[in-house]
This record gives structure tokens, C-alpha cells and sequence, in this order.
């Protein structure tokens, strides 16, 4: 009797805990919250409204039921091109990323001398302005004098090739631009490096007692444990992949032949360009929808992340 | 103590506040007026001088000026237009001034031209700006803007490269025969390195629409339809990209690059011996303060029939509603308009930026003396706008680059180029038509 009592009482004070927890939670988020509401739901709602009319930016909008969505998915052959060409990088760019972060974060994570200053060599690239960096890797990839080429020039020789024109050719030109984006892997790094740190010693020293190597090590215990961050920046990624533009606005304004003419850059134009903001809201409207699918599905895989505090 | 710090505190912010106000409070109208003179811009002295200058000759309004890069200013303006947060008076672009017009955001230019005859007051003297220009500013017979500024394209040669092959200014090529024969003397190969083309029609301001004029052909008919469809649209595209065939594709790839690379404009640079450039490039020459011997000359025609034409775009100066009825800020924005296209104003805006002005007279005063100006202002005649289609704003911009850049890398064939493109603009046209 005294025991489920006890029971009784601890789990009260446990709701009780849980539930001002919850209040604290929404202290903290009421920032954004507020700023939500008060800033961003009227333009995302009204943005909603614009996409069934023919707004200009200038004229008043008149109502035009489901045209611009109709148009958008059955008479717009751009609509299907900047579609495809964003799917592909996101399909490459986001894996590749997650894979190119681990690695990097793997040999971070040595124990040598002058660790923090490659730290922070690798981080650097993400604290430089994306319009910087494009230039930047303008330079790099000029087929005829670019370091890039220059340095490959032994390769295309011995495979008896004429050198790669990168962001020229509609061929290479998204590959070019996903490659670049690996400069800025080291954003991911970090939190992997975080959470790679985070991993009990105690498994370590176990799994070296039972004559684990280092490569046993990495794929037994850190990949496992490292699942939350990999998954968080698996999500994340998606997200932003579908919303790149910068990078191909400053380098190829979307060229050559559209071949790095993003969803983003094609609802920009509409916008920006053919005065066509209802149609440009029907856009950012299936956008939405895109990417609230394309996430779901991925938040399905939720159940393979190992989280560490879980099994107690 | 306490105290102390709180009463200062209250000062200062007080004295902040105030100070955001801006210098000059006091019971006029204020006007406001965007440019493109932005702090820290060399013209930027020169241009607020303009506007002080007005404001000290004023007792009933007050100009409040300011200026935004040529990057931010479009967008900007855009987004301004549509919240009704436009300036009183801003640049805009002419040959888009139609559209503006129509959805009812700017004011009547020739409203108030009219007041002012029936009140007895001086007004503005139309016949000072280009015809051609106005015709872009007219819609149902009115004025929605007036020219601000005028551009041209010419043929820049360099003087240089004709005296190293024995060639005068009595070669420069008139026809684009000559243009060939002419510009191929003047290549110059160093291996297979390409050390300095004669010409490229694709280069600098050579465009596509620009020859097709020259044809007495265009992309679209009066209608509004797309064209593009007869053997001579073909022909002429075939000429562009054909030009220099004797060179291969990574050749010209590499001499591009190289132009890139040095960040200067391939003629400045002296690696193209002539090319179409519009009145930019001449500021640009006088700010590199290059000894290049140059010259400049109306763009070579198909053959003797062709017709003398360039394609001309220009700033309107527009005063823009925001939702407003005729009310004392707008009569005050058209006094202001009237002072900016008078010829002093337009001279003393050229001296400051550098630009061809809308206003003639003003013109011919810069030109004074200086031959290279002298005949930028004289191809100022034959310069027209390019035409604004209401379901393809950027008919000649990304529209039309999708397919050409495609072209020019070997990619699509002429006639695949014109299909594709026409296609497009119809689709686009289809799309226009089910919204409006």
C-alpha cells in the first residue's frame, strides 16, 4: 500500500514537472512565436490568397480560382525543368554532404596537436558571404585558367580528354555548383564533432577490450551514435536544398540552357521578372507542399536513429 | 545619482530622435525623390548639390533625395510601386512606362503640362527630347514619364589596330561585308591562342534583335506575336554565331575567359579591335583615363539597303500616385520634374554622372568639343526602344538567352534556337492570356 502510494506521488510530481517544462517551453519559443504571428503568418496567409489571382504588383488582383496552379502543372515545360534541376541537387547534394561532413568530422576528431586551428580552417568557409565565395569558385573552375582544371590537367591528359568545362556546360554545370557547396560542409561538421563528442568513452574502452579496431569502432558506435545529428542534418539539408538559388543567381544566372535554373531562381523571375506574383505564390505554395511531403517521408526514418538516453 | 544618469539618458535619447528627423524642419511640402547616386558614389556631391539648389529656390516645397545602387534600386522601386510607398518622382525604365500607364500608378504628365498653358506658366518644351522616345512615354495619347536620360549603340574601333595593318578611318566598314573583310585582317593568332579578335557580332552590345532591326525584321509583329519564322531571321542568327568559324569552339572559349579574367572590358582591354558598346563604354574609357586612340561610327548595315537603327534605352522620370489623388505633393513633384529636364539641370546632371541626357539641347552643350560624344549624341536619332510585351517582359533577357547561350555552345542548331524560342514565347503568351 505504502509503495503505490509512493508511486502515486512520484508520478504526480513527475507531471508536474512535465507540465511546467512545457509552460518554460512555450517562455522560450514565445520570442519567435510572437514574431510568427505578428510578422510572418499575415504575408504567408495572404500569399496564400495571391496564388488563386492574377496579381501583378500593380493592378488590383482579380480571383482566378485554380488557373495559376493548373498552368504551373500542366502548360509551364520551365516549371518541370527548374523542378527537375533542383530535385537532382538535392538528390546529390544532400547525401554527398552528410557523407563528406562525417568524414571530415571523423578526422576532426584526432587527438593531435593544433586540432582547434584546423577546426576552425574547416569552419571558416561558413562565416564568408555566399556571394564572396561564388566568385570565388568562379576563379577556380575557369575551364582554360582556372586552378581546378590546372590541376587536373595531368588526369585529362593521361585519359587523352579535353578538360572539363564546369559551369560552361549544361553537361557539368549542377555538379559544379554541388561541388562547391562541399566548402561549406564544415557547418555540419561541427555538430557532428558535438555529438561525436558526446559519445561515452566507456564504449570505446569496451568494445577495445573486445579487440575492436578503429574501423569496427566507427561503424559499431560512432555512426550509431551519431544518428540524431546525421538525421537533423539529413532534414535540414532537404529543406534548404530545395530553396538554393544564391549560388546559381551569381555564377550562372540559372545557365548554361537552363541547366542550373532552380525552383527558387524560376520563382524569383516570375516574381521579379514577368510581374507574375499570383503565379509566383502558386509556386512557393507547391514548394511547400514538395518539400512538407519529401520531409515526411524522411521523418519516417526517424525509427532508425539510435537516441542515446532511449534504452534507460 | 541615479536620477542623473536616467535625466541624460532621456536627453540623449530625445536628442537622437530628433536628430532622425533629418536637418531642415520647417512648413514646406516634401517631395520625395529617388536616384541612383547612392553615398559614397562619385556623383553622389554633384547630385544632392542638384537637389539643394532646387530647395533654395523654393518656399512652398522640399526635396528629401535619395539614392540607391543601380543593383537594389529596380527591385526596390518594384516593391514600392506595388505597396504604394513609391517616391513622389523616380527613374524608371521607358520602354516598360506603358504598363505602369495603364494599371493607373503614375500621373498624367500631360495634365499638368496643360494646367501650366492654361495658367499662363512656362511649361516644358517637348521638342527638346527624342520622338522616338516620347512615342515609349505615350500611352492613349499622354505623357506617363519624360526621357531622363538617352543611350545609343555605336561601333567603337581602335585606331591603333587599324594604323599597325595600314588601315585609316576611311576603312571603318559601313556594311557588315566589310565588317568582315576588315575585321579578319585585323585577328591576330599567336599559336593557337587567340591574342586579339577584329570583331565578334556577339560580343559587348551586338544583340540578336539589334540586326534584326537593322533587316527591317524583329522578334515579335505589331500584333505582338512572336515572329522568328522566315529564312531571314535564320540567316542572320547563322551570321552571329558563325562570324569567326575559322577559330574552334575552345579557342574562343579560352580569348572569352581570358577577357573575364582581366576584368576589363574586352575593348578597353584592347583585345577586340571594334564593337558595339553603348555610350557606357566611352565613361568607361575616360575613368581607365586610357591612351587608346579610338573612335566611334554607326553600327555596319546588312548591305546599302539596311536601315540605320540602334537599339536605345533610357530612365523615364515618373511621378508615381501611391493611391493619391491630384494633391499639392504632386504639383510640387512636377515643379521638380520640370526643373530636372530643364537644359542646365540636364547638363549639370550629365557633368555629374556621365550620361546621355534625354534633353537635346543639353546634350548638344556637353558635346561641345568632343567629337566622341558629338556622335554618340548624333546616333542618338536613330536609337529606339526595345518593345515591352506584357507576356514576356524579358523577352530579350533570359527568355531569349536560354536558347542563344545554347547556341553559341554548339548545343542547339539556328533553326532548333528559333523553334524552341517561339515556342516559348507562345507558351508564354497562352499562360499571359488564361490570367488576364
Amino acid at each position: 500500500m505504502e509503495t503505490l502510494k509512493k508511486t502515486s506521488t512520484r508520478k504526480n510530481a513527475f507531471k508536474k514537472l512535465r507540465s511546467e517544462e512545457k509552460k518554460l517551453g512555450y517562455v522560450f519559443a514565445s520570442p519567435w512565436l510572437i514574431g510568427l504571428l505578428t510578422l510572418g503568418a499575415f504575408p504567408i496567409l495572404f500569399s496564400l490568397y495571391l496564388s488563386f489571382t492574377n496579381y501583378d504588383m500593380i493592378s488590383k488582383p482579380d480571383f482566378i480560382w485554380l488557373t495559376n496552379y493548373r498552368i504551373l502543372l500542366t502548360n509551364d515545360s520551365l516549371f518541370y525543368k527548374a523542378l527537375f534541376n533542383t530535385l537532382y541537387h538535392v538528390a546529390i547534394s544532400v547525401p554527398l554532404g552528410l557523407v563528406a561532413g562525417i568524414l571530415l568530422a571523423l578526422l576532426l576528431n584526432s587527438k593531435i596537436k593544433g586540432m582547434a586551428i584546423y577546426r576552425t580552417i574547416y569552419y571558416l568557409p561558413n562565416v564568408v558571404s555566399v556571394v564572396a565565395m561564388s566568385l570565388l569558385w568562379l576563379w577556380l573552375f575557369q575551364p582554360s585558367f582556372g586552378i581546378v582544371n590546372n590541376l587536373l590537367s595531368p588526369i585529362y591528359e593521361f585519359l587523352d580528354m579535353e578538360p572539363l568545362l564546369w559551369y560552361q556546360s549544361s553537361d557539368m554545370s549542377k555538379m559544379t555548383l554541388i561541388i562547391m557547396g562541399l566548402w561549406l560542409v564544415g557547418g555540419s561538421m561541427i555538430i557532428y564533432l558535438a555529438q561525436m563528442q558526446d559519445i561515452p568513452t566507456e564504449l570505446y574502452e569496451a568494445a577495445d577490450i573486445d579487440g575492436a579496431n578503429g574501423l569496427q569502432k566507427i561503424i559499431k558506435i560512432t555512426l550509431p551514435l551519431m544518428t540524431p545529428s546525421i538525421f537533423f542534418n539529413f532534414i535540414m539539408g532537404l529543406i534548404g536544398g530545395f530553396q538554393v538559388f544564391t549560388t546559381s543567381y551569381i555564377m550562372t544566372q540559372g545557365g548554361p540552357g537552363n541547366s542550373t535554373y532552380y525552383y527558387s531562381y524560376y520563382l524569383f523571375d516570375k516574381m521579379m521578372v514577368d510581374n507574375a506574383m499570383g503565379m509566383a505564390s502558386a509556386m512557393a505554395w507547391i514548394l511547400l507542399v514538395i518539400t512538407l511531403v519529401i520531409t515526411m517521408v524522411a521523418l519516417s526514418l526517424n525509427k532508425y536513429v539510435f537516441y542515446l538516453g532511449d534504452q534507460t | 545619482m541615479k536620477k542623473v544618469i536616467l535625466g541624460m539618458l532621456i536627453l540623449i535619447s530625445i536628442l537622437t530622435l530628433s536628430a532622425c528627423k533629418g536637418g531642415e524642419v520647417d512648413e514646406r511640402i516634401e517631395i520625395e525623390f529617388w536616384h541612383l547616386s547612392p553615398v559614397g558614389d562619385k556623383s553622389y556631391s554633384q547630385v544632392k548639390q542638384i537637389i539643394r539648389d532646387f530647395n533654395e529656390s523654393q518656399d512652398v516645397y522640399y526635396v528629401n533625395g535619395t539614392g540607391f545602387s543601380f543593383w537594389d534600386y529596380w527591385d526596390k522601386l518594384n516593391i514600392a510601386v506595388a505597396s504604394n510607398t513609391a517616391p513622389d518622382v523616380g527613374f524608371s525604365t521607358i520602354d516598360d512606362n506603358i504598363h505602369r500607364a495603364e494599371r493607373g500608378v503614375l500621373y498624367n504628365i500631360s495634365d499638368f503640362m496643360a494646367t501650366d498653358i492654361a495658367a499662363g506658366d512656362d511649361t516644358l518644351d517637348i521638342d527638346l527630347f527624342y520622338p522616338s522616345q516620347l512615342r515609349f512615354l505615350t500611352y492613349e495619347d499622354d505623357l506617363y514619364g519624360l526621357p531622363f536620360t538617352a543611350t545609343t549603340r555605336m561601333l567603337y574601333y581602335n585606331l591603333d589596330h587599324f594604323a599597325e595593318i595600314g588601315l585609316t578611318e576611311a576603312d571603318v566598314p559601313t556594311t557588315w561585308a566589310e565588317l568582315e573583310t576588315v575585321a579578319k585582317q585585323l585577328d591576330k593568332v599567336d599559336g593557337t591562342d587567340i591574342e586579339r579578335i577584329g570583331f565578334d557580332p556577339t560580343y559587348g552590345q551586338g544583340t540578336y534583335m539589334g540586326y534584326l532591326w537593322q533587316a527591317g525584321l524583329d522578334f515579335f509583329n505589331e500584333d505582338l506575336q512572336v515572329t522568328l519564322n522566315t529564312q531571314e531571321h535564320k540567316d542572320i542568327l547563322e551570321w552571329m554565331v558563325t562570324f569567326n568559324k575559322e577559330f574552334s569552339r575552345s579557342q574562343l572559349n579560352a580569348f572569352g575567359e581570358a577577357n573575364t579574367i582581366l576584368g576589363i572590358d574586352p575593348f578597353a582591354a584592347g583585345r577586340v579591335s571594334m564593337m558595339i558598346a553603348t555610350d557606357g563604354l566611352y565613361q568607361t574609357l575616360q575613368d581607365y583615363d586610357s591612351s587608346m586612340n579610338y573612335a566611334v561610327a554607326p553600327i555596319p548595315l546588312p548591305d546599302e539597303d539596311g536601315i540605320r537603327v540602334n537599339w536605345g534605352s533610357g530612365f523615364s522620370l515618373e511621378l508615381y500616385k501611391n493611391g493619391n489623388e491630384l494633391n499639392n505633393k504632386a504639383r510640387g513633384s512636377w515643379e521638380f520634374t520640370k526643373y530636372l529636364m530643364s537644359t542646365s539641370v540636364q547638363v549639370e546632371y550629365s557633368e555629374a554622372v556621365g550620361w546621355l541626357m534625354g534633353n537635346k539641347d543639353a546634350m548638344d552643350i556637353v558635346a561641345e568639343g568632343n567629337p566622341i560624344i558629338t556622335a554618340l549624341v548624333a546616333e542618338c536619332e536613330y536609337a529606339v526602344d526595345k518593345v515591352y510585351i506584357p507576356y514576356a517582359p524579358a523577352w530579350h533577357g533570359g527568355d531569349w538567352f536560354q536558347y542563344y547561350d545554347e547556341l553559341k555552345a554548339g548545343k542547339l542548331t539556328v533553326q532548333q534556337t528559333l523553334d524552341n524560342a517561339r515556342d516559348w514565347y507562345n507558351e508564354k503568351q497562352t499562360n499571359y492570356n488564361d490570367t488576364h
